[in-house]
Parts: C-alpha cells; sequence; structure tokens
C-alpha cells in the first residue's frame, strides 16, 4: 500500500560544504533505492542544534515529501542508521503536502539557486542584548542609597502607629 | 489559618482550540508552552483540551528527536 510520508533529514555540515546537490542526492539516493518516489525535497533550514547529535552543534535540515509501499520503510531506516551524513531523521505519514511546499521545491531546482556555505560547528550565534549591570570601565553601577530614603520619607505615612486611645481605654475597662 | 489560594494564571492559548495549528516544525510557537527549563506546560497553563494537549506533546517530542528543542535547558 503506497502511502506519502514526510521525512525531515539533518544533514552533516562537512557533507553540505562539498555541495549541496550532492548532499541531498544522498537521502534522496537512499529513498528511491527503495522505491520511494520523491514528490518534494528542499532545504528547510541550517541551525544551531538544541543538543549534540554525534558531536555535531550544527546541521542543515532536508524536508522531502516522497510516496512509497510501507514494506520497504523498515529496510530503509536501516540504511538511514548506518549513514554518516544523516546525523538522525524522522519519517512521518502525512495525508498532504502543505501548501506553498510544491513551489518552494521548485524554487530550489532553479538554475540561481545558491546554498550559502554553513558556518563551522563552533560558530556563535548573536544573542540578544542583555540589560547591562556594569559600566563600561568595570564598575558595578551602585544605585544612591540617599536618593532612594529621601523618596521613602516623603511618601511616608505621618499617622500615629499602634491602637487609637479610645479602644485602649475599652479595654483596660473590660 | 487558611490562606487563600492565588489564582492560576490566565491560560496561554486562550479560550479555545478548536484548531491549535501545533507543528513540530514550528518552533517558535512550541516555545510558548514550555517552561525554561524546557518542561511542558500543564493543561492548566496551555489552555488546551485533552486532545490538543497530546497533539502539543507529540509535536514537542518530535521537536526535541530533532533536536529543535531542548530536552532539558
Amino acid at each position: 500500500m503506497t502511502r506519502l510520508y514526510e521525512g525531515m533529514f539533518l544533514l552533516d555540515n562537512q557533507v553540505v560544504r562539498e555541495g549541496w546537490p550532492q548532499a541531498k542526492a544522498r537521502v534522496t539516493e537512499t529513498l528511491v533505492k527503495h522505491g520511494a518516489t520523491i514528490v518534494s525535497a528542499r532545504r528547510w533550514d541550517e541551525r544551531k542544534l538544541a543538543y549534540t547529535v554525534k558531536r555535531k552543534n550544527r546541521a542543515t535540515f532536508l524536508l522531502c515529501y516522497y510516496e512509497m509501499g510501507n514494506e520497504h520503510v523498515a529496510a530503509m531506516r536501516r540504511d538511514f542508521d548506518l549513514s554518516e551524513s544523516v546525523l538522525r531523521y524522522l519519517m512521518l505519514s502525512c495525508e498532504g503536502i502543505p501548501a506553498g511546499e510544491a513551489e518552494l521545491a521548485a524554487a530550489e531546482q532553479a538554475a540561481d539557486f545558491t546554498v550559502p556555505p554553513p558556518p563551522p560547528d563552533d560558530a556563535v550565534e548573536p544573542q540578544p542584548v542583555a540589560p547591562q549591570r556594569r559600566r563600561d570601565d568595570g564598575e558595578f553601577v551602585v544605585p544612591d542609597l540617599d536618593a532612594l530614603a529621601l523618596e521613602d520619607d516623603e511618601g511616608e505615612d505621618s499617622r500615629p502607629r499602634g491602637r487609637r486611645p479610645e479602644a485602649r481605654a475599652s479595654t483596660t475597662e473590660a | 489559618m487558611v490562606h487563600p489560594r492565588r489564582p492560576p494564571p490566565p491560560p496561554i492559548s486562550g479560550k479555545f482550540c478548536d484548531d491549535p495549528h501545533l507543528d513540530y516544525k514550528d518552533v517558535a510557537n512550541l516555545r510558548r508552552f514550555l517552561t525554561a527549563h524546557g518542561q511542558i506546560l500543564s493543561r492548566k497553563r496551555t489552555g488546551y483540551c485533552a486532545q490538543c494537549q497530546k497533539e502539543l506533546k507529540q509535536a514537542v517530542k518530535r521537536s526535541r528527536h530533532l533536536a529543535l528543542l531542548p530536552f532539558v535547558a
């Protein structure tokens, strides 16, 4: 029984640096070898991984949609498990191809489509700037405690604290 | 002495969850339903029904498998 599958493959950036068509072909050829019909295959993203996978911190994601029978899935999984260029993969059965997926895959087939070379594995992504706690000269920014105390005095309530005199008198009578 | 119970924070997803659009590739959306340590929020916090909460769980676990989201942050 033929089904439509969605596959996401994490490719080693070292393989991608040798050329994106060759890296993509490593996955698609394995799919075709096991009787799959490629509907679309495109580069999804290149990003830093949330944790280290096979000693790699970054990977390129390849998103594929393909049709194949379920009798070859186990053998295909074994091939991807043994592959060194595929760090990790996820294969799901899906109902249909999302809208716009075919256009994105066709855009990758264009002659002027180029994949930027992936950054080095230890590249640091720019982080959002945190609020600065130190001055540029290395000194701590100490708040003006006297000014804060004056502000507190101005806002202080001038009413006397404690119990009311009449209430105290009633308690003494009781 | 009985302490008054603190009211729970409002749910993230709103009142209705008919079509939550949860996909394992939509990492920015899934991060809204995780704690700072990467744990999935409870139904009380997400506001999802049981079925949608299961879809959220499945999407987060798929993202974790592909190293798009951390298991522990």
